[in-house]
């Protein structure tokens, strides 16, 4: 009697042994969908979890292709590139361009012109839109920064004017808003946990099908590989930095994408890479290329004035800067144990 | 009915060992090192790193040429014909949740399982 009892508490574990391998080779309670697609300039792969994810996941494709389809600098069938080739004249735009336009110079105003809207003139001229990177001349880049200045957009409603030679780009938050509006898209039709990668621009929805918050790499900006684990339940978070669109000039420097609207050069602000972390997507995107170009002491100075966000700025040198909310849910990679870091408090 | 309980035991301790090894080759098993290298959705190649030789592949999209690298069990881009060489800028491929990616000329080259993290914020 004794064995057989011995012999059920064997088989009782056993089937414990299994029921969590099991686990392992499909985590999840829920049905998980994904998809992955070329918009908005980059490559998009979204996953989304429960019984209606599939078409959900569909519709917010639908969603940022035709978002796209308005915001496109170069497609000469885009409302943003009506405005900018209006001679001068206004035009009327949707509603969706309009919202993306008035949060574009909100921002602009708040972080002091650090993110420019109007800078496009100056980021073709050395090159990173057309891919023949060069070296403006001073004089070039003067010219040029004369028709730079987010103020001087006229708005009113859904009419937009923009003075002639005025060009607006509004890529900086482009990728944000309509990551805000996918992950609207798929909240209406009740999904709780999925996981938006727009081109490294991330929106959480939710926390992970099993409750567990979204594990997310930091790209080290020095190589290839991760810096850290950054872990979020119901977050964007959107990292600018200069080390993937560059170029070396022909005098031996590196020249950065990210265009100082101050001087019209490629911002060297002492910063490698700025990390937003945020409720909504677009609220991250503008700021990491503001903060970024602001360099780190007045972006620390812009979050102790602004509480709806935090952030990790990586020094040139290799220091790591955390704000105090987000420090608890940050971990530096082993390999990088050596990297100093820093928290910074309000 | 003393050899029969040695015998049940003897089958049962089998059983619960054979099922241990089982759930920790799945708990433990290694990543996987495929990768596959897709262009416009489609994929091309299906690689398995630790066993495939080093060589170079071109990979041609409207004219325009990626040369693909695999060396000592990595892969990436070595050199592109497209304008912003960003998928060169973003060397070996190093994680499941990062692929390297060549927007002007569709082409993704991406582990075939997911790593440790869900994604990677760039």
């Amino acid at each position: 009697m004794r064995t057989q009892r011995l012999c059920c508490l064997v088989l009782g574990v056993l089937f414990l042994f299994t029921a969590c391998a099991g686990q392992d080779a499909q985590t999840d309670i829920a049905e998980e969908n994904k998809t992955s697609f070329f918009a908005m300039d980059t490559y998009v792969t979204l996953t989304a979890y429960g019984k209606d994810s599939r078409e959900a996941l569909s519709l917010a494709q639908g969603k940022m292709e035709a978002l796209e389809r308005l915001w496109s600098v170069t497609d000469e069938n885009s409302e943003i590139y009506r405005v900018n080739h209006s001679g001068g004249t206004a035009v009327e735009v949707s509603d969706e361009t309009a919202a993306l336009l008035h949060f574009a110079l909100g921002m602009a105003d708040k972080t002091g012109g650090a993110l420019e809207p109007t800078i496009y003139p100056v980021l073709t001229a050395w090159g990173f839109t057309t891919g023949e990177q060069r070296i403006p001349t001073e004089k070039e880049i003067e010219g040029l920064l004369a028709a730079v200045g987010y103020d001087r957009v006229k708005t009113e409603g859904n009419m937009v004017l923009l003075e002639q030679g005025m060009m607006l780009d509004l890529g900086a938050v482009g990728k944000g808003y309509a990551g805000d509006l996918a992950a609207e898209v798929l909240r209406n039709h009740n999904i709780t946990s999925a996981l938006l990668d727009i081109g490294g621009n991330i929106q959480a929805i939710g926390a992970k099908p099993d409750g567990t918050p979204w594990r997310l790499g930091l790209r080290d900006p020095f190589s290839g590989g991760t810096i850290g684990i950054l872990q979020v339940t119901d977050a964007a978070v959107v990292t600018s930095g200069n080390y993937e669109k560059f170029f070396v000039g022909q005098d031996g420097e590196t020249y950065g994408h990210l265009i100082d609207p101050a001087s019209g050069r490629p911002a060297k602000s002492g910063l490698a890479s700025v990390t937003v972390i945020a409720k909504e997507g677009r609220i991250c995107d503008a700021l990491s290329t503001a903060l970024f170009i602001m360099g780190a002491d007045k972006a620390v100075e812009y979050w102790n004035d602004n509480m709806d966000f935090e952030m990790i700025l990586i020094t040139d040198e290799g220091e790591i800067f955390v704000t105090e909310g987000i420090a608890d849910s940050f971990i530096v990679d082993d390999a990088h144990s050596d990297m100093s870091v820093h928290m910074v408090g309000r | 009915m003393k050899k029969k309980n040695i015998c049940l035991a003897g089958f049962c301790a089998a059983l619960f060992l054979f099922g241990a090894a089982g759930s920790l080759a799945v708990w433990f098993r290694p990543h996987g090192s495929w990768v596959n290298v897709m262009q416009d959705g489609m994929v091309l190649y299906s690689f398995d790193l630790s066993s495939t030789p080093d060589q170079t592949i071109d990979i041609e999209y409207n004219g325009s040429i990626n040369t693909i690298q695999i060396k000592d069990g990595r892969i990436r881009v070595l050199s592109a014909e497209c304008p912003d060489k960003t998928c060169v800028h973003m060397g070996w491929l190093e994680s499941g949740a990062l692929p390297v990616v060549c927007l002007p000329n569709r082409l993704v080259i991406g582990f075939a399982e997911r790593e440790s993290v869900d994604a990677v914020v760039k």
